[in-house]
């Protein structure tokens, strides 16, 4: 179903998805009005969050994936800081927190997620924190002065990211993680290996394992008192929020009450393995959960994620999934799990815009990904696990550089990872997506140029 | 500057590779990446609207050149921004091939 030239679009989320399908139906020269709802103060690029902008306390401006001029310019209807409390999908309309009905010919869920928490006492503090928001990175960035301490729970992407950029801003960081080497099934056993170990050369302590609780500070070293979880935050009950609502975060300990603080750290991270750890604050980075209360309320079929086909569509007519939280069906029924990479999500909002407005979408490559962290750039396309055999490019230079991995399966690329060597990964996302044959010989010789391979096959 | 600056022999830069010339060579706010796409020559601001990465180390093809942090994707004839995470474009400069000399004739408003 294309969208009649005058046809009301609202978007429920102001991240890339919703911004990019936004901007891709007005290049498209769709003219009728488009609305985007977003729970943030602006319609904010995520990425930097863990990286660039917490290290220099980037302003929120500067991570605008629009200005207010181009918003302007573009013609949209942006509903800042608003939430939508209820989505009717026969009468295609959305309520939003202040009482407003927007009324819809396509209702597109950009929703997104929420930072994942963990069940352990104490877990509820405010000292633990997540990473999600533009407010979230704020709330981290304060609790890491100088030399305070830093529990950094998971080692993926954000975790790796944060840990590096708290070490730059002159925290010390604890960094745990059940794996002993994370991200294998992502970049491959070597480059994981290279990049966990800047950690530890970054003067980061690694540990393996999780986190078993937070205890009070007061009765840190002390080992006759008994320990007792940290308090916790009011209405924070994990999984009872409402779509939309956001954390509180009241003040570490409320005015009055409050003792004197004793010295040293806040509290204590007990560690599954029992190792005690004296921090001042806690940060998880153990992925996301996706934001379909709003679509679950509205009876749309929702299985981690919004259930959505080739062309976005939920199980509701009008009304679509596009980004972290849409999981589309496979044409073999099956549903493969959620991609929450970056460029997928302003893919899918140009892919939903073209659908939109009657026209083919472009076809859908090999995903790419990236992340900064120690001042290196990693960058991967593809799959580096299952089928195939893992092919490493050594640098030409063997004191210095990083080698490029790459998933040969059946005489063709089928992914590949590098380090400070992006245009590797340009170049074999091209020969992926085109499907040249390539050889592991061809792939393992730092002389032989894959943008020769990829102009042969032309 | 209406003379222009040469800033390297046509084959010098590969067809697909940029070169970075030091604002100090070509007197702009700027360091100049110049782009070698399919045998056309281009410059632009070398630095990446989004965040500190030199464009000349870029990904170049059919017109545009990727920046190799975060893709970002910039028309080579202009300078106009194509994608994000880069919501500003980088200025463009006329070239020019004397012989077989690349020439650069920086734009006014973006001289030291």
């Amino acid at each position: 179903m294309s969208l009649a030239p005058g046809g009301r679009v609202v978007v429920i989320g102001g991240g890339l998805a919703g911004v990019s399908l936004a901007e891709a139906l007005r290049a498209g020269g769709h003219g009728g009005p488009i609305a985007i709802v977003d729970r943030e103060p602006a319609f904010t690029d995520r990425p930097p969050l863990s990286k660039a902008a917490f290290v220099d306390d980037a302003p929120i401006e500067e991570l605008a994936l629009l200005t207010p001029d181009r918003i302007a310019e573009l013609g949209i209807d942006a509903r800042h800081g608003r939430n939508a409390v209820a989505l009717d999908a026969a009468a295609r309309t959305v309520e939003l927190d202040d009482g407003t009905v927007l009324p819809a010919d396509a209702i597109v869920l950009a929703t997104g997620g929420r930072a994942r928490r963990l069940a352990f006492p104490g877990g509820d503090s405010p000292l633990v924190h997540t990473l999600r928001t533009y407010a979230d990175a704020r709330a981290i960035r304060a609790a890491a002065a100088p030399g305070a301490r830093i529990l950094v729970v998971g080692a993926g992407l954000i975790g790796a990211e944060l840990a590096s950029s708290l070490r730059a801003v002159g925290a010390d960081v604890v960094l745990v993680d059940p794996h002993p080497v994370p991200l294998v099934p992502a970049v491959g056993g070597r480059i994981a290996g290279i990049l966990h170990a800047m950690h530890a050369a970054h003067g980061v302590d690694v540990r393996v394992g999780g986190i078993a609780a937070l205890e009070d500070g007061e009765h840190a070293g002390q080992a006759d008192a008994p320990s007792r979880p940290l308090a916790s935050r009011p209405g924070s009950a994990d999984g009872a929020r409402t779509p939309g609502q956001e954390d509180e975060r009241p003040p570490l300990r409320s005015p009055g009450s409050a003792p004197v603080p004793a010295p040293g750290r806040r509290a204590t991270a007990v560690l599954n393995d029992g190792g005690r750890i004296e921090v001042d604050a806690v940060v998880l980075g153990v992925g996301i959960l996706p934001g379909t209360e709003l679509a679950e309320a509205a009876g749309l079929e929702v299985d981690d994620g919004i259930v959505v086909d080739a062309r976005f569509r939920t199980s509701v007519a009008g009304v679509y999934a596009i980004g972290d939280v849409a999981r589309p069906r496979a044409v073999d029924g099956s549903l493969p799990r959620r991609d929450e990479h970056w460029e997928a999500a302003r893919l899918d909002g140009e892919a939903l815009a073209a659908i939109l407005l009657g026209q083919e979408p472009a076809p859908r490559g090999a995903g790419w990904w990236w992340s900064d962290r120690y001042g290196v750039h990693v960058e991967g396309v593809g799959r580096m696990d299952g089928d195939g055999e893992i092919v490493l490019r050594e640098p030409v230079d063997a004191g210095g550089g990083y080698p490029v991995a790459f998933l040969l399966a059946g005489g063709r690329l089928a992914g590949a990872v590098s380090i400070d060597e992006p245009n590797a990964v340009r170049a074999a996302r091209r020969l992926i997506d085109q499907g040249v044959p390539v050889t592991a010989t061809l792939l393992a010789d730092p002389s032989s140029s894959l943008r020769d391979l990829l102009r042969a096959a032309r | 500057m209406a003379d222009g600056i040469e800033v390297a022999k046509v084959g010098d830069i590969a067809d697909g590779e940029g070169l970075k010339v030091s604002r100090i060579r070509t007197g702009t706010l700027d360091d100049i990446a110049v782009f070698n796409d399919g045998g056309a020559f281009f410059a632009l601001d070398d630095t990446c609207s989004h965040e500190e990465a030199s464009l000349s180390q870029g990904w170049v093809e059919d017109g545009t050149v990727e920046c190799p942090l975060h893709a970002a994707c910039f028309s080579l004839k202009d300078g106009a921004v194509l994608s994000l995470p880069a919501t500003k474009g980088v200025a463009a400069h006329r070239v020019e091939i004397v012989g077989d000399a690349i020439v650069v004739h920086p734009a006014a408003d973006r001289l030291a």
